[in-house]
């Protein structure tokens, strides 16, 4: 009996590995720009942060 | 027996090879920097002390609606952007992203940058930069687009729109300057696409689009476009005796409007051959050159005036 299993379920390719990681950076630096884009406001405003003008 | 064919169905789920700049392509990069420049015009000229930081978060907010706006322009317009060579190479046509995709990418920035935009610097400024995001998805692609030969002359209004959304996040309200910004990319609009479309006539009538050219014919192109020019270049100087914009706006505004002016009556008179096609690309090309160097202008005399305001 052999004990090479086949591999279950999606086998990604390189290119796609690759691709993903790359994506999964982007989304990783864009909520850490929003984050400190959050933050940076916080800091400038103050507690002038909860007025919201019209 | 069953009509379909469960054979031809896909039980493997699709997996994306889309990288960034795949993404990166269905922002429109290169109408995107038009934006920025035209909103950060809008908000330096806007009155008042505007801390760095929040004016860093509306320009950044602007820039990612103008790409929402972009990626859900690509997503509705996939089918003739596969038929136009200009436009065949996007990551919709190419394969490179599904159409949900798209539609998911713009969804989700359009929410995060007017939501950002009305949390962090006011709900004016939000509010507008959703009309326009709406106003080019709806109105302009979705309405607009495939039924009338008007449709960037109406459609146009969303391209002019980030200034005042620029000035809405500084000013916290609207006044006549950012209106003016508004005539000035609303009537630029018209002879700007349609000398492109001049020149791309075969391929918006394979589309299937509209375009002035297609429906109307090229010598009925060339005037309107000689027509929206005179007036471009009208409203363009009008700030200046208005008293809204300094004399140096007004003599810049002056002469970039008499080179555009002469090189609309060029592309009236010259109707065919090689000449014709030139006169149109110099046009097209001259077009940029001109909306991009009097905003430029504007946003030189506010920094000259920041920096020496007794010599200014």
């Amino acid at each position: 009996m052999a004990d090479k299993q086949e591999p279950d379920g999606i086998v990604l390719t390189e290119a796609q590995k690759k691709s993903r990681r790359e994506r999964s950076i982007a989304i990783a630096l864009a909520l850490g720009v929003l984050v400190v884009l959050f933050f940076a406001v916080t800091i400038v405003k103050g507690p002038a942060v909860l007025v919201r003008p019209l | 027996m069953s009509v379909v064919d469960h054979n031809a169905i896909e039980l493997s789920p699709r997996i994306s090879e889309a990288n960034v700049a795949d993404y990166i392509a269905l922002l429109k990069p290169r109408v995107m920097s038009l934006v920025i420049f035209t909103a950060l015009v809008g908000l330096v000229i806007a009155p008042g002390h505007f801390h760095p930081v929040l004016a860093f978060t509306s320009i950044l907010c602007i820039a990612v609606g103008a790409g929402a706006s972009g990626a859900l322009n690509m997503w509705y317009e996939s089918d003739i952007d596969a038929k136009m060579s200009r436009t065949a190479n996007r990551p919709i046509p190419r394969g490179r992203i599904t159409r949900p995709e798209a539609l998911a990418f713009g969804m989700t920035l359009a929410f995060f940058s007017v939501m950002t935009l009305g949390i962090l610097v006011n709900w004016l400024a939000g509010a507008l930069l959703a009309f326009t995001i709406f106003f080019y998805v709806v109105i302009y692609t979705i309405a607009l687009k495939r039924w009338t030969a008007q449709n960037i002359v109406i459609g146009g209004a969303a391209g002019a729109l980030p200034p005042v959304v620029a000035w809405a996040a500084a000013a916290g309200s609207l006044s006549m300057e950012p209106l003016l910004l508004f005539l000035i990319i609303f009537f630029w609009t018209p002879p700007h696409f349609w000398a492109l479309a001049l020149f791309r006539s075969d391929d918006y009538a394979r589309a299937g689009v509209p375009m002035l050219p297609v429906v109307a014919g090229p010598d009925a192109t060339r005037l309107q476009i000689l027509i929206y020019t005179v007036v471009l270049v009208a409203v363009a100087f009008a700030p200046w005796p208005l008293g809204y914009f300094d004399a140096v706006y007004g003599v810049t505004s002056l002469v970039l409007g008499g080179a555009m002016l002469a090189l609309a009556v060029n592309v009236y008179r010259r109707r065919q051959g090689s000449d014709a096609l030139r006169a149109t690309r110099k046009l097209f090309a001259f077009s940029i050159f001109y909306l991009f160097a009097l905003f430029a202008t504007l946003l030189i005399e506010v920094v000259a005036h920041a920096i020496a305001p007794s010599i200014w």
